[in-house]
């Protein structure tokens, strides 16, 4: 017989606050995610975008409306309730976002923000942000970045902006949030994550990982009606070991059991409208070794329940988790207070020097 | 009692172990599925009139956080893990039974 574990699932929920988020998290248990790239074309052209790399690229675009209608038909008919829009622009295909929300109104649109999507698409909107208008004019080639997003999203309830951190814009968080609270909007915490083969100089090294951790914390605390994250949201994506070290990644790149979780329904159909099992994750094409992504990490934590039921803290953390990650992707969800607010090591890993 | 085949010492079952084994894994089972129509809130079912056998996934529409859900509580009234690489093998009430069964008999 196995040992006992320290703690039993029932006291762990005893508590009366975390007995009221297991329950609050767990409807949305019933969430299954495909995604779905857009378009080919994009009005700009960002350092390291995921995008351009590797094949799908390549994918003839198809941009009948009753050919994606159907395919939306036929992912709700395989039991898809929630659909991502992402590359490479889904704003520049407004009709054919309209389509997907009318078939499967659960789901999330990941845009550049320089160009408005309609409010009649109801989907939570994920504004994409790299730093300070300098920084994103040199990483991104556009100007006046967050000034124009804001004109487009400022009060606008489907948005939340998500900061991507790189090794060289760590220090320019701060004034970002801070735009941004007196604005009223939300934001999140995205990682850079290298695609296969990148040759950049975006990619974090142990000391940035540290600095970013930090950074998340001090942003968190100062700014808790603007950020949405948690203390273990920022451990898990700051760790020195990536997410597939951590937990176990388990999109079908790297995952061929097909018998029940993502590595059965989750699918990455590309401008096309077909898919590959092999190529198959929420950001195709990055070096799974240097996997942070906001999205990937959203699945792949949530996913391991069971190994973060050991003990009250690593529990909470969890929950803060999974709470923050549905505050970022479900529109009209509301995050709750955090739980626990001291770092938590991942079950079965050991703090770094963060 | 007596061994099931003579006394070459090769069988380590005897016939009422056997017995009691299809009982114990008959009684984990019911439990089992008292558990899941608890937890998953399953409709129009009881834990008499649950097939044991059919597969949770396809037919019934259980994913793996609802397997991981079950296995916690498992945990608690068993004191066995149920490891994550498993979950994809435990399809059916049945299976889980005896998984567990297994675990407590090692």
């Amino acid at each position: 017989m196995d040992a006992k574990p320290t703690w039993k699932f029932s006291d762990l929920i005893a508590d009366p606050d975390v007995e009221e988020r297991w329950e609050k998290v767990r409807r949305y248990f019933f969430l299954r995610e495909s995604t779905y790239d857009m378009t080919r074309h994009c009005n700009i052209r960002c350092n390291g975008c995921y995008f351009y790399e590797g094949e799908k690229q390549h994918a003839r675009e198809n941009a009948n409306p009753e050919d994606w209608r159907r395919l939306m038909q036929a992912e709700k008919a395989r039991g898809i309730t929630f659909v991502v829009l992402a590359g490479a622009e889904p704003s520049l295909v407004p009709d054919l976002c309209r389509i997907c929300y009318d078939e499967i109104p659960l789901g999330c649109i990941a845009t550049n923000g320089l160009k408005r999507i309609p409010d009649d698409v109801g989907y939570r909107i994920h504004i994409s942000v790299w730093g300070n208008d300098e920084t994103s004019l040199n990483t991104r080639n556009a100007k006046n970045m967050l000034s124009r997003q804001l004109e487009n999203y400022a009060g606008d309830p489907r948005a939340v902006f998500v900061y991507t951190f790189t090794r060289h814009n760590i220090d320019q968080a701060e004034a970002v949030v801070r735009k941004l609270a007196d604005h009223n909007a939300k934001l999140t915490f995205n990682m850079f994550s290298a695609p296969v083969g990148y040759r950049g100089n975006l990619r974090h090294t142990p000391l940035s990982l540290a600095d970013t951790q930090r950074t998340m914390i001090d942003l968190l605390e100062n700014f808790p009606d603007t950020v949405l994250f948690s203390w273990y949201s920022a451990m898990a994506h700051t760790h020195e070991k990536g997410l597939h070290d951590l937990f176990g990644c388990s999109y079908p790149r790297r995952n061929n059991s097909t018998d029940v979780g993502l590595g059965r329904s989750f699918r990455q159909y590309r401008t096309d409208l077909t898919w590959d099992r092999a190529a198959a994750c929420c950001v195709p094409d990055t070096d799974c070794a240097d996997c942070r992504h906001y999205a990937a990490a959203s699945a792949v934590v949530t996913a391991r329940l069971f190994r973060h039921a050991v003990d009250p803290n690593t529990f909470r953390s969890w929950l803060d988790f999974v709470d923050t990650y549905l505050a970022v992707w479900v529109k009209g969800y509301v995050k709750g207070r955090n739980l626990c607010d001291e770092t938590v090591c991942p079950p079965g890993a050991e703090l770094t020097a963060n | 009692m007596e061994p099931e085949n003579g006394s070459d010492g090769i069988f380590v079952f005897f016939k009422g172990d056997i017995q009691n084994m299809a009982v114990e894994t008959d009684k984990i089972i019911l439990r089992i599925t008292e558990i899941m129509i608890n937890e998953l809130k399953l409709e129009d079912v009881t834990p008499e009139t649950f097939d044991p056998d059919i597969d949770l996934v396809d037919e019934v529409g259980i994913d793996s956080m609802d397997l991981a859900t079950v296995a916690l509580v498992l945990r608690d009234e068993y004191a066995v893990r149920i490891d994550e690489d498993d979950y994809p093998k435990l399809t059916t009430v049945r299976l889980i039974g005896e998984y567990i069964h297994k675990k407590l008999a090692a």
